[in-house]
C-alpha cells in the first residue's frame, strides 16, 4: 500500500503531507531528510531513491527491513514524493503520481505551487479522490475530475445556503467552480489568487 | 467580524517570514479563541487553519474535540473540513474517537456525498473499536447502488479488516462477489484489497484463484492486471499447482504487453512465484533475464533501477544467467546515480562465487577509489549549468555526494568483507588475496571500518595457519607505515588495523624477519598519538617480540651479541618508559610493569657483560655462557597457544582408555550395524560453537578452512533401506525405553494407546484411613485452608488425590512429609473441580 504522499517544494517548505499509516516519528525531521536525499540528486537519474541510510528512517516497527520504497517526481518546483511497500508497482506508483498532477492541474488550470499553498484544502480534497487509506481508488483522470467536480459544487452549495451573503467565499476555493458568479469571481481575484 | 481565513493565515506566514515564531503565537491565540465560538463557520475555520499549521509542524492534537464538533456539522462544506482535520491529526489513541461512532454512522445513512466523506474518513480514522461497531454498515455499503460509494466501500473495508480482524469472516464472501461487479473501478479496488490481503496471509485467499485467474486472461486494464500479477506472486508459492497453470498466460503477456510496467511485474511475479524452477522454468528464466538485461541497457535509469532489483532476485536459481551481464551490471557502478549503484551493489554481491570473487572485489576496490577525485573536484560545468537549467539553485543545495559519499563508501567497503567472509569464508580460495584486499581496503576505505577490518584480519590469521607468515609480512609493513598511525585521529582513518598488525607481529614474533626493527617501530615511533588500546597491544607485542628475539639469541649465543642485545632492551625500555605517564590506565599499568621486566632483563645483561669483560674470554665453565634472563620473557608467552582457544579450531584430546566409536549401551541398531557391514566411518566428536567459531575434529585435520565445504562420507546422504532400518531401529528402541526410569521419553513421538489406560472406579471407603492419617499429621498445614479440604472430605473425592500419585510413593512417604501432603492438596482440589469421577491415569 501506500504509506504517504509528500509535496514540497525546492526549499523543502512541505505542500502537502498525508500520512496513512501512523508514523512512529515526528513528520518534520522525515520530511527534511527525503528533502534533503532528493534535492542533492542530479538531473536525470532514475526516480526512486535509495540510500543506506534511508531504510532505518522509513521503516515503521513491523515492517521487513527494504519492503519500504521512495518514488519520487519533481515538477517545476515541486516535489511528489511517494512512499510504499512492496505490494505496490514501482512504475505503476510513477504513472499514479502523474494522474494526481494531471488532476491537480485540470482543478487549478495550469496548477502552480501557488494554488497549493492557498488552497490546500482542496488538493487533500483530490488526493482523496485517487487515493483512500494508502490504496488507489481511481486512475482515470477523467473520472477524479468529475469527482472532484461534484465535491466542489455541493461544498459551495452548501455554503451559499447557509450563508448567503458571503457569495464563492473564501474558505472553499476552486476558481473553476461551477457556481461561480460575477462577484464570486471577483473576490476570488481580490483574496486566493489575486496575490500570485 | 475580523477573523483571519485560511488565506489571511498563509499570506501572514509569507510575510513575517523574519519573525514567523510571533506570527504563529499570535494566530494560535486566535484560533483557540475561534474554536469556541459558537459561530460554527468561525469554528470551521479555525480548524481549517489548525490543520495547515499542523502540516507545518504545530501540534493540534488539544482540538480533537473541536474538529469531532465540525466532523458532525450538517452543513456538507463544514463537515468536509471536519473530515479533513481528523484524518491529518487524529491517531489511535485519540480518545474523542469513540464519540464519532454513532456520527459516522449517520453520515453513512446520509446522501452519497456525505457516505463518500464518511468512508474516506473511516479508512484514515479507524480503531479497533470504531471498525467492530461500523463494520455491518459497510458491509452493506457493498452492495450500495453507486458505483463510487461501493469502490470506496471496499477500501475502506480493508482497513476496518485491518483494525479488527473479524470483519474478515463476513467481509470475504461479498469482496468475492465484488470481483464481477459491472464498475471496472469497483472491481480494481477489489482486486487491490485482495493483493494487500494476500501478501498477509496467501493460503486463505486460494479459494479466489479461478476466479482471478478469469480476470488475469479476459482483463485489459493494465492498473488492475499488474494488481493482479502481484498478488498471484504471493499466491504462487502457496500453491505450487499454480505455477503450471500461470505460466502460459504470463509468458503470454510478457511476449505481447507494451506496458512496461506490466513486464516488469510478469518478470517480477515469475520470479518470486518460483515459475522458473524446474527444467521447464529454464526456458522462462532465459526470457526474464533477457527483457531485463534489455532494460539494464536502456537510457530510462528507472528501468535499470528495476530492473538491478528484479536480477537480485533471479540470481540464487540460475547465477551463470546473470554472470553474461557482469560487465553491464559493474558499469552501472559508475553512474552518479546512488539509488542504482546501492542495487548494483546488491546485485554483485549476490553475484559473488568462488571463481569471479577476486574480479569482483577488485571492481569495487577501484570504484572505491575512483569517487574519491569525483567529491573533492567541483562539479564540472556543464553540471553546473544543467543544475541551474532545471530551475535548482545551486546555493541553497550542498555540494552533490559529499553528504552521501561516506555513507556510501562505508556500504561499499562493508559489502567487500561480507562477501569474502559469507558463511565462513565459503568463497575464499586464497586467503593471502584476502589479507592484501583488508589492507588495500583500509588504505583507501576513507571511513571509519578499521574494526570490521581488524577483526577480519585476526579471524583469517587465526584459522588460517598458512597464512601466518604471508600476513606476518603484510603486518610489519603495516607497522612499518607512517601514515595510518599518524592520521589515527582523523574522522575516516582505519588506524584500527594497527590494533591487528600489533597483535599479529606479537603472537607470531618467530616468523618476524627483523625482530629489532619492529621492535623499533612498535615501541618509539608515534606512540602518543595512537588511540590507548592500540598503545596497550603495542606494548603487549614489543614484550613479545622481544622474548622471542632474546631467546633466539640465547640459543646460538654468541658473546659478541651482547652489547646489540643491550642496545635493544634499552632502547625497547626507554619507548615504553615514556608510556608510564600515559592518560589511559591500562596502558599505564601494562607500561610500568613491561618496564619492570626490562629492568631486570638489563640489569642481568650488564652485569653479564661486566663479569665476562673481568673473565675474560677464557672461560672453561660448562654451563652455558649467556645471561639466564634472555630466557625471561618468551615463557610468558609461549606457554599457551591462544590461537587454538580463539579459532576453536583445535582437537578435543582423545582420552585414554576411551573408545569413543562403540556404544555406551550397545543399541539394536548398532548391533545390526556390526552385523550388515564393517563400521564404516569412525564417529567424530564435534563440538558446536558459536557460527563464526566452529569447532570441529574434522576442521583441524583439513588445516585451512576453504577445505571445509568438502563432504565427508558420514555427511553424504543415508540411502532408503539404511533409513528404514533407523527407523525401526529408533521404534525398539523407543519401545524398550518406554519403562526405563532413567529415560524422559518424548510424548510426541508415542503413541498413545488409549484402551491400555486402565480405568477404575474409586470408592471413597477404601482409603477414607489413610487419608485421615495424613490430615492429622498436617492439620496445622492444612488448616490454613479450611474450606478446601472441608469440601473435598464431604464429597468424598479427597481420597481420589492418593490415585493422582504414583502407588509407591504414597506407600513409602512416612506421614509427616510435608512436601507430599500439599502436592496431594493441591490435586485433590484440582481434580475436584474437574469432576467427581476420577480416571486413573497410572
Amino acid at each position: 500500500m501506500i504509506h504517504s504522499v509528500l509535496i514540497f517544494n525546492t526549499s523543502g517548505t512541505p505542500r502537502l503531507t498525508k500520512f496513512y499509516t501512523p508514523l512512529h516519528q515526528p513528520a518534520q525531521p522525515l520530511i527534511q531528510k527525503i528533502f534533503s536525499l532528493i534535492a542533492t540528486r542530479p538531473p536525470g537519474v532514475c526516480n526512486f531513491l535509495d540510500a543506506p541510510d534511508l531504510n532505518e528512517t522509513l521503516r515503521a516497527p513491523n515492517t521487513a527491513p527494504g519492503d519500504v520504497r521512495v518514488v519520487y517526481r519533481n515538477y517545476a518546483t515541486l516535489s511528489f514524493v511517494f512512499v510504499v511497500d512492496g505490494a505496490e508497482s514501482e512504475l505503476g506508483i510513477l504513472d499514479l503520481i502523474q494522474v494526481f498532477v494531471e488532476s491537480l492541474d485540470r482543478a487549478f488550470e495550469n496548477v502552480c505551487e501557488l494554488d497549493l499553498v492557498f488552497h490546500f484544502d482542496e488538493a487533500h480534497h483530490i488526493l482523496n479522490e485517487v487515493i483512500q487509506g494508502g490504496l488507489v481508488l481511481e486512475t482515470n483522470v477523467d473520472e477524479i475530475a468529475t469527482a472532484v467536480q461534484d465535491k466542489t459544487r455541493a461544498r459551495k452549495a452548501s455554503l451559499t445556503s447557509s450563508n448567503p451573503l458571503a457569495i464563492g467565499g473564501s474558505s472553499s476555493g476552486s476558481r473553476n467552480g461551477s457556481l461561480q458568479t460575477p462577484m464570486g469571481w471577483l473576490t476570488g481575484r481580490l483574496t486566493g489568487v489575486g496575490s500570485r | 467580524m475580523w477573523e483571519r481565513t485560511l488565506q489571511d493565515l498563509i499570506r501572514g506566514l509569507r510575510a513575517n517570514r523574519s519573525d514567523e515564531s510571533r506570527f504563529i503565537a499570535q494566530a494560535m491565540s486566535e484560533i483557540r479563541r475561534e474554536v469556541k465560538s459558537g459561530d460554527m463557520d468561525l469554528k470551521a475555520g479555525a480548524i481549517l487553519k489548525l490543520t495547515y499549521l499542523d502540516m507545518v509542524g504545530y501540534d493540534m492534537s488539544w482540538a480533537s474535540f473541536n474538529v469531532v464538533e465540525v466532523m458532525s456539522s450538517p452543513k456538507y462544506h463544514l463537515k468536509a473540513v471536519g473530515y479533513l482535520a481528523a484524518s491529518q491529526s487524529f491517531n489511535q489513541d485519540t480518545d474523542v474517537l469513540m464519540l464519532t461512532t454513532n456520527m459516522i454512522k449517520k453520515d453513512l445513512g446520509s446522501s452519497p456525498l456525505e457516505v463518500a466523506a464518511a468512508l474516506n474518513g473511516l479508512s484514515d480514522i479507524a480503531t479497533p473499536d470504531l471498525a467492530r461497531d461500523l463494520t455491518p454498515e459497510l458491509i452493506a455499503m457493498l452492495n450500495h447502488s453507486r458505483a463510487h460509494i461501493r469502490k470506496r466501500a471496499v477500501l475502506a473495508l480493508y482497513k476496518v479488516i485491518l483494525k479488527y480482524p473479524n470483519a474478515l469472516q463476513v467481509g470475504l464472501p461479498r469482496l468475492r462477489d465484488r470481483l464481477d461487479d459491472p464498475d471496472p473501478g469497483v472491481m480494481s479496488a477489489t482486486v487491490n484489497v485482495l493483493c494487500e490481503l494476500t501478501r498477509r496471509n496467501p493460503e486463505e485467499y486460494l479459494f479466489l484463484a479461478p476466479q482471478l485467474f478469469q480476470i488475469l486472461t479476459t482483463s485489459s486494464n493494465n492498473w488492475m492486471l499488474i494488481k493482479i500479477i502481484k498478488l498471484f506472486g504471493a499466491l504462487a508459492p502457496a500453491e505450487p499447482r499454480l505455477v503450471k497453470k500461470l505460466k502460459p498466460p504470463i509468458s503470454e503477456l510478457i511476449s505481447s504487453t507494451s506496458a512496461i510496467s506490466l513486464l516488469y511485474e510478469c518478470v517480477h511475479t515469475c520470479i518470486i512465484g518460483g515459475m522458473l524452477d524446474g527444467p521447464s522454468g529454464f526456458s522462462l528464466a532465459e526470457t526474464c533475464t533477457r527483457k531485463l538485461a534489455a532494460f539494464l541497457q536502456d537510457p530510462d535509469q528507472n528501468l535499470k533501477y528495476i530492473a538491478l532489483l528484479a536480477l537480485v532476485k533471479i540470481v540464487p536459481s540460475h547465477p551463470h544467467l546473470i554472470a553474461e551481464y557482469e560487465e553491464a551490471i559493474i558499469a552501472s557502478l559508475d553512474l552518479p546515480d546512488i539509488s542504482i549503484r546501492l542495487r548494483a551493489l546488491d546485485l554483485i554481491s549476490a553475484m559473488v562465487t568462488p571463481n569471479n570473487i577476486q574480479s569482483l572485489v577488485q571492481q569495487l576496490l577501484s570504484h572505491l577509489i575512483k569517487p574519491e577525485s569525483l567529491t573533492t573536484a567541483p562539479p564540472s560545468a556543464a553540471e553546473s549549468l544543467a543544475r541551474s537549467a532545471s530551475g535548482i539553485s545551486t546555493a541553497s543545495v550542498p555540494p552533490p555526494t559529499t553528504n552521501l559519499a561516506p555513507t556510501y563508501r562505508m556500504e561499499v567497503s562493508k559489502r567487500i568483507i561480507e562477501m569474502c567472509s559469507r558463511a565462513d569464508f565459503e568463497n575464499i580460495t586464497d586467503f593471502e588475496w584476502y589479507l592484501s584486499v583488508l589492507v588495500d581496503l583500509a588504505y583507501i576505505a576513507s571511513v571509519r571500518i578499521g574494526a570490521l577490518i581488524r577483526d577480519q584480519i585476526i579471524e583469517v590469521t587465526l584459522r588460517a595457519k598458512s597464512t601466518r607468515p604471508y600476513c606476518v609480512k603484510l603486518m610489519s609493513k603495516l607497522i612499518g607505515d607512517d601514515t595510518l598511525a599518524l592520521s589515527s585521529t582523523d574522522e575516516d582513518s582505519c588506524s584500527e588495523v594497527l590494533w591487528a598488525a600489533g597483535w599479529i607481529c606479537g603472537e607470531y614474533a618467530s616468523d618476524l624477519s627483523d625482530p629489532p626493527q619492529i621492535l623499533e617501530y612498535l615501541t618509539n615511533r608515534h606512540t602518543d598519538t595512537l588511540a590507548s588500546d592500540i598503545s596497550s597491544i603495542y606494548i603487549q607485542a614489543s614484550l613479545k617480540v622481544l622474548g622471542q628475539w632474546l631467546a633466539e639469541k640465547a640459543e646460538q649465543w654468541r658473546l659478541e651479541n651482547l652489547p646489540k642485545i643491550i642496545e635493544i632492551v634499552s632502547l625497547t625500555k626507554s619507548g615504553i618508559e615514556r608510556l608510564t605517564a600515559h592518560h589511559d590506565l591500562e596502558v599505564q599499568e601494562r607500561a610500568a610493569s613491561a618496564v619492570q621486566l626490562l629492568t631486570f632483563i638489563q640489569a642481568d645483561i650488564t652485569r653479564h657483560q661486566s663479569s665476562r669483560s673481568a673473565l675474560g674470554s677464557s672461560n672453561n665453565n660448562p654451563e652455558p655462557d649467556f645471561p639466564k634472563s634472555l630466557y625471561l620473557l618468551s615463557p610468558l608467552f609461549s606457554t599457551h597457544e591462544i590461537a587454538s582457544s580463539l579459532s576453536a579450531s583445535h582437537p578435543v584430546p582423545t582420552l585414554e582408555g576411551i573408545d569413543l566409536d562403540s556404544w555406551i549401551v550397545p543399541s539394536e541398531y548398532a548391533r545390526e550395524q556390526a552385523r550388515s557391514k564393517p563400521v564404516a566411518q569412525p564417529q567424530h566428536i564435534t563440538v558446536k560453537g558459536t557460527s563464526s567459531h566452529r569447532t570441529s575434529v574434522k576442521k583441524k585435520t583439513k588445516k585451512a578452512p576453504k577445505d571445509r565445504t568438502a563432504p565427508t562420507p558420514t555427511e553424504l546422504g543415508p540411502t532408503a533401506e539404511e533409513l528404514a532400518a533407523k527407523a525401526r531401529a529408533k521404534a525398539e528402541r523407543l519401545a524398550r525405553l518406554r519403562d526405563d526410569p532413567y529415560y524422559i521419553v518424548d510424548p510426541s513421538t508415542q503413541e498413545d494407546d488409549i484402551d491400555s489406560i486402565p480405568i477404575m472406579k474409586l470408592e471413597a471407603d477404601n482409603f477414607a484411613p489413610r487419608e485421615e492419617t495424613v490430615h492429622k499429621a498436617e492439620s496445622r498445614d492444612l488448616d490454613e485452608q479450611p474450606a478446601e479440604v472441608a469440601l473435598a472430605d464431604g464429597e468424598g473425592t479427597s481420597t481420589t488425590l492418593k490415585d493422582t500419585l504414583p502407588q509407591e510413593e504414597v506407600a513409602s512417604a512416612p506421614a509427616t512429609d510435608t512436601i507430599k501432603v500439599t502436592k496431594v492438596k493441591k490435586k485433590g482440589i484440582g481434580v475436584k473441580k474437574k469432576k467427581p469421577k476420577i480416571t486413573d491415569r497410572e
